[in-house]
C-alpha cells in the first residue's frame, strides 16, 4: 500500500519550471532513495512534500489524504517529519529543548500555557530516550548552537524523528561529514527510521545503494527512473545523466 | 519534578525578591524614594512584559506602550466610574481592568500583525502606535485630549482600613501586583507556549515542521505581553490618578525597549534590572542635570556595543570564574580600573557640563568649575588623561586575571 502517493506535481518560480510532472508512490515501510545532478529540483520536491513551498500543479496524496498546499505544520501532524540540507535547529535553545520542542506537540500539549514542562515526567523522559538514541544524552544541556558540526546534523535527524511520525524526509542526512562521521551516521539513520517510511536524497551513492530499497533519479526536474539498486544501477538513461560515473561506485 | 524542584530550589530567590519588594519602604521611607519606587514597580511589569515580545519571542516591537496606555486609560476610567458610584469594588483590582483592556487590544491587533516577526511585524507596531497616538488626540471625550484624563483613587471600598490616600500605601499593592506578575511570567516561560516562543524566535521556519504554527505561537505570547503591558498601565492609573496621550506614544515604547535592552534581553532577570536602573537614571538624575537624556543615549550606545546582553549578561559572564572559584581574583583588577575609569567619567562629564553652562560657574563634587577660566578646563583636562593613563595601564592586569579566572582546567572535562 502506498502511504504517500505524487500526482503529475510540478512547480515553477516566475517562467522557469523547476518541477515537470513528477509521479511517485511511496510503499509503506519503504526505504527509498531520491539522487539526480545539481539543480535536478531533489530539495524543492522535499519542500513541496512537507509542505515549504506550494505546487503550481497536481497531487500529493499522504495516507489518504490530500496534502498539496497545506501549510507545513498540518503535514506533519499528520505523521510526516523531515530535516534539512542545512542545518536547521534551534540554536539558542539547548539541545534538551530542542529534543523536547519536538516531542510537544505528538505527545498531546497543543499551545497549552498551563501546564509546567519540568512536572511532564514523560515527556522529559522521552526527550532523554531520543537524545539517548542520536548519542547526545550527554551534551543534553549544551546550546544547540555550540554543537560540533556532525552532533548538529545528529540533532537535526533527532528533532525530525522524536514525534514518531510514520514517513521520515532526510534531506542529505551526512553531506559534509568524514568518512567515520557519515558512517556513524549511516548506522543512526537505519536505527532510528527502523520500521518506518523513509525517503532520503543523498550524494554519496555508498550510502544510497546501501540504504534504499527503492531509488528514484530525477533529472532536470522529472523523474527518468524508479527501481530497486541494481535495475537503476544498470539503466543506460541513468548511466548518461551521471555520464557514467554513478553505478561503479557502489 | 523538574519545574517543581528548580521552583523549589529557587524559592528563596522569590522569597527573597518578595521580601525585597516589600521591604524596601521599610529601608527608604522618604517621599522621594517611596515615588521612585512605584515608577520602578510600573516599569519592572512593563519590561519584563515587553521581553516577552522581543527577548522570548523575537519580535521587535515600536508600540507596545499602545497596551499599557489603553490599559491605564480604561483603568483611570474604571477609577471615575467608582467615584461617581457605577462599579462598587475596592480599587486594588484595577489592575485587573488594565490587564484585560491590554489582553483585548492585543488579541485584536496581534490577531493581524503576528502574520510576520522581523521587519513587518516592527513596521506594523510602529504604524499601530502612531494610529492610536494620534487618535487619543483626535477622540478627546475618551483620551481627555493633551491634558489626559484623571480619577481619583480614594473612592469605592476601603481594603481593610486602608484608604490609600498616601503614595506608600498604593506602593504596597504594587508590590504585590509586580510579584505576582513577575511570578506568572516567569511560569510562562516554562510552559509549551512558553518554550515554544524560543523556538520561533530561534527558527520560524523549522517550528513548522514539528507541528506548531509560528504565528500562532507568536500570537499567543503577543496576547500574553499585552496582558501584563495592561497590568502595568493600570499600577501606572492608580500611582498617578491621571493619564495622558504620552503614556501610550513612540517615546513611552522606546522607553521600554531601552530598558530591556539595557537590562539584558537573553535573561529573565534582565528587563528587571533595566527598569531599576532607568528609573533610578530618570528620577535621580535628572534632578543634577539637565543633559540627563544625553548621558542615557550614550550609555544606550555603550550598552549595545560592549554589553550587547546589556546588564544581566555581564553579571551572567561570570559564572565560569564563579564555577571556578577564583571571582575573588577579579576583586583587586577590578578595583583598579574601576577607580580611574570613575575618575575619567566625572572628568568627561565635567566638561560636558561646563560647555553646557554658558559661562556660569556651578558646584561639582564639592568643587566649583567656572567654563570661562582656562585653569579650570585645564585642570579638569589633566585629571581626564591621567585617569585615562591609569585605564590603561591596568587594562593588562584585568585582562590576565580575566583570563586565568576563566580558564576551564585541564583535568576536568567541559562536556561532564
Amino acid at each position: 500500500m502506498s502511504i504517500l502517493t505524487l500526482n503529475n506535481i510540478s512547480k515553477s518560480f516566475g517562467q522557469t519550471e523547476i518541477i515537470r510532472g513528477v509521479n511517485l508512490a511511496i510503499e509503506d515501510g519503504e526505504k527509498h532513495a531520491i539522487i539526480g545532478p545539481n539543480g535536478a529540483g531533489k530539495s524543492t520536491l522535499f519542500h513541496l512534500i512537507s509542505g515549504l513551498h506550494t505546487v503550481t500543479g497536481g497531487s500529493i496524496k499522504f495516507k489518504d489524504q490530500e496534502i498539496q498546499n497545506r501549510p507545513a505544520f498540518e503535514i506533519n501532524r499528520l505523521g510526516l517529519a523531515r530535516s534539512f540540507q542545512v542545518t536547521n535547529i534551534f540554536h539558542r535553545m539547548s539541545v534538551f529543548e530542542n529534543v523536547r520542542c519536538a516531542l510537544l506537540w505528538s505527545k498531546g500539549f497543543r499551545y497549552s500555557f498551563w501546564h509546567l514542562l519540568g512536572r511532564q515526567g514523560e515527556l522529559n523522559d522521552a526527550s532523554m530516550h531520543v537524545l539517548e538514541e542520536i548519542g547526545l544524552s550527554d551534551r543534553a544541556q549544551y546550546p544547540a548552537g555550540e554543537l560540533a558540526y556532525a552532533a548538529q546534523r545528529a540533532l537535526e535527524l533527532g528533532i525530525a524523528i522524536a514525534s514518531g511520525a510514520d514517513l521520515i524526509m532526510l534531506d542529505e542526512p551526512v553531506a559534509g561529514m568524514n568518512i567515520s562521521e557519515a558512517q556513524s551516521a549511516v548506522e543512526l539513520i537505519r536505527k532510528v527510521t527502523s520500521g518506518k517510511t523513509l525517503i532520503m536524497v543523498e550524494h554519496d551513492m555508498n550510502i544510497v545503494f546501501d540504504i534504499a530499497d527503492r531509488i528514484s533519479v530525477l533529472v532536470y526536474g522529472e523523474i527518468i527512473a524508479t527501481d530497486v539498486p541494481e535495475k537503476i544501477r544498470a539503466n543506460p538513461r541513468v548511466q548518461e545523466a551521471y555520464l557514467g560515473e554513478v553505478p561503479n561506485s557502489a | 519534578m523538574e519545574t517543581l524542584k528548580a521552583i523549589a530550589k529557587k524559592s528563596p530567590i522569590w522569597i527573597a525578591y518578595l521580601a525585597a519588594l516589600l521591604g524596601l519602604p521599610l529601608v527608604f521611607d522618604s517621599i522621594l524614594a517611596i515615588s521612585i519606587f512605584n515608577q520602578m514597580a510600573i516599569g519592572i511589569v512593563f519590561a519584563l512584559s515587553y521581553n516577552m515580545l522581543l527577548g522570548q519571542g523575537g519580535m521587535l516591537s515600536f508600540g507596545h506602550a499602545v497596551y499599557f496606555g489603553l490599559g491605564g486609560f480604561l483603568a483611570v476610567h474604571t477609577l471615575i466610574l467608582i467615584e461617581f458610584e457605577t462599579v462598587y469594588f475596592s480599587i486594588i483590582f484595577i489592575p485587573v481592568i488594565g490587564g484585560v483592556i491590554g489582553l483585548l487590544a492585543a488579541i485584536f491587533i496581534g490577531s493581524f500583525s503576528t502574520r510576520k516577526a522581523g521587519t513587518v511585524f516592527a513596521m506594523i507596531s510602529l504604524g499601530i502606535g502612531e494610529l492610536i497616538a494620534a487618535s487619543s488626540l483626535i477622540f478627546s471625550d475618551f483620551f481627555g485630549g493633551e491634558a489626559g484624563i484623571s480619577g481619583d483613587r480614594t473612592y469605592g471600598p476601603t481594603f481593610f482600613g486602608v484608604d490609600f490616600t498616601q503614595n506608600d500605601q498604593i506602593y504596597y499593592v504594587a508590590a504585590i501586583w509586580v510579584f505576582i506578575a513577575t511570578l506568572f511570567m516567569y511560569l510562562f516561560t516554562q510552559t509549551p507556549a512558553g518554550r515554544m516562543a524560543n523556538a520561533v524566535r530561534d527558527n520560524p521556519e523549522r517550528a513548522q515542521f514539528i507541528g506548531y504554527s509560528s504565528r500562532r505561537i507568536r500570537f499567543i505570547s503577543f496576547c500574553a505581553s499585552g496582558l501584563f503591558a495592561g497590568i502595568a498601565g493600570g499600577l501606572f492609573a492608580l500611582n498617578y490618578e491621571f493619564i495622558t496621550e504620552e503614556n501610550l506614544n513612540a517615546a513611552t515604547s522606546g522607553r521600554v525597549l531601552l530598558m530591556a535592552y539595557i537590562g539584558g534581553l537573553g535573561y529573565f532577570i534582565g528587563p528587571i534590572i533595566g527598569a531599576v536602573v532607568l528609573t533610578l537614571m530618570n528620577s535621580l538624575l535628572s534632578n543634577y542635570t539637565e543633559l540627563w537624556m544625553l548621558y542615557l543615549g550614550i550609555m544606550f550606545l555603550l550598552t549595545v556595543i560592549y554589553l550587547p546582553r546589556g546588564f544581566a549578561g555581564f553579571i551572567m559572564m561570570h559564572q565560569v570564574a564563579w564555577i571556578n572559584n577564583r571571582i575573588k581574583s577579579l576583586g583587586v583588577p577590578y578595583l583598579l580600573i574601576g577607580l580611574p575609569s570613575l575618575v575619567l567619567l566625572a572628568g568627561i562629564i565635567a566638561m560636558v557640563e561646563m560647555s553646557d553652562h554658558e559661562g556660569e560657574a556651578f558646584y561639582y563634587f564639592g568643587f566649583k568649575l567656572n567654563p570661562e577660566s582656562f585653569v579650570t578646563w585645564a585642570v579638569v583636562l589633566v585629571i581626564s588623561l591621567s585617569a585615562y593613563a591609569g585605564v590603561r595601564a591596568a587594562l593588562p592586569q584585568l585582562k590576565q586575571a580575566w583570563e586565568s579566572a576563566n580558564a576551564v582546567p585541564d583535568s576536568e572535562d567541559p562536556k561532564s
